[in-house]
């Protein structure tokens, strides 16, 4: 029986098409003719059967031709993709800030909750590029901002969460809420050092880095709270943004005060002196909204 | 704290319209902030009046035109969707 019916068959077969023990008919080609003499070897077409519908479909020529086009227009699009992005998103630039190791994340983060002991806050150069933040602990890196921003929209939905405030849009409405806050400052910070016409090389994702370090401090004020109560919520967010603080104008004073900190002369003249002033408000901006981005999440 | 980034959007509009709307003769010559009153000085640095008056004079001159296109998708949406 098998036999009249691949002869049958063989004439019309096309490249691809590989058994005469179908269940079905393939109305994809001419082969509906042989589908009754196909039911009596049905047992033996059941391996084979799972294999050529999809032989069938790609075997087809006019589906190859789709599939070839559509790859082909999906690797222009990718390569249209790698040539332009570098003009929106500096990409080369933020993998220096994500250049980072466990070892930097550990070192950077005890900085940042006990800056008192750490002398020396230069960023160390090589050949006119800074340093990547693996290397040296005073590099910013925008990993750990990042990072502790998600963080900061978690802990504020479990904080909602245990006071049975909780709904899902409250994550984006927290979410966006902090990233406005931190868009505000970046651009408050930036009409600033360009009306004090600072010549720093502070660039704005620099700034960005430095604001996001005082999501660390919030999400340990927070997340103490949680656990132990309004007092201790109040103990560590002090003590976090007094850290802050200190890092901040430590930091920043190399930045913007770059001629007369680097020599430890004390700061002199008009135009140190209000250099020192933006530092300071800068600073002092920070434990502000820390404060104000945390206590409606603790009661 | 409903401070959201579209909030953000709205109020920066608002204050570029702000200083786009500052007429050059009647108001900004009578404080002595006009155009011509400000290039005075080639000291070292400008100092934070003339750095001011610049970005007025700058902010007026570069975003008349997308102004006007981004005050008229803003009044279009505001009709449309309240």
């Amino acid at each position: 029986m098998p036999g009249p019916a691949s002869k049958r068959r063989v004439p019309v077969s096309q490249p691809g098409m590989a058994d005469p023990h179908q269940l079905f008919d393939d109305t994809s080609s001419a082969q509906s003719r042989g589908y009754g003499a196909q039911r009596a070897p049905g047992g033996l077409g059941y391996p084979t059967a799972s294999a050529s519908p999809q032989s069938a479909f790609l075997g087809d020529p006019v589906s190859n031709m789709a599939m070839a086009y559509g790859s082909s227009l999906a690797a222009q699009g990718k390569e249209l993709v790698d040539k332009n992005i570098d003009r929106f998103i500096p990409v080369t630039k933020l993998k220096y800030y994500f250049a980072v190791d466990t070892m930097y994340v550990g070192k950077k983060l005890g900085l940042l909750f006990f800056p008192y002991l750490h002398q020396d806050w230069e960023v160390q150069y090589q050949q006119d590029t800074p340093v990547a933040p693996r290397f040296d602990v005073n590099a910013p890196d925008l990993y750990i901002p990042a990072m502790a921003f998600i963080t900061y929209v978690l802990v504020a939905g479990l904080a909602l969460g245990t006071q049975d405030r909780f709904s899902p849009d409250l994550l984006g409405l927290q979410a966006s809420s902090a990233l406005a806050w931190l868009t505000l400052e970046v651009l408050a910070i930036l009409l600033s050092l360009y009306l004090v016409t600072v010549n720093t090389d502070l660039t704005t994702i620099d700034l960005v880095a430095f604001l996001g370090y005082k999501y660390v401090g919030m999400i340990g004020g927070v997340l103490m709270g949680l656990l132990f109560g309004k007092v201790v919520y109040y103990l560590v967010l002090g003590w976090c943004c007094v850290s802050i603080f200190v890092f901040m104008i430590r930091t920043l004073r190399l930045k913007i005060l770059a001629e007369a900190a680097a020599e430890g002369i004390p700061v002199r003249g008009a135009r140190n002196q209000l250099r020192m002033y933006l530092t300071m408000a800068v600073a002092a901006a920070q434990p502000l909204l820390m404060y104000w981005l945390t206590f409606h999440l603790v009661r | 704290m409903a401070f959201t980034l579209y909030s953000l959007l709205q109020a920066a509009l608002l204050c570029v319209n702000a200083i786009a709307v500052l007429h050059e003769e009647r108001f900004l010559k009578n404080i002595g902030w006009g155009t011509d009153q400000g290039i005075g000085g080639f000291e070292e640095e400008p100092g934070i009046k003339s750095q001011l008056m610049n970005l007025i004079r700058s902010v007026r001159t570069v975003m008349r035109v997308p102004l006007i296109i981004v005050n008229s998708i803003a009044i279009i949406l505001l009709l449309l969707f309240g």
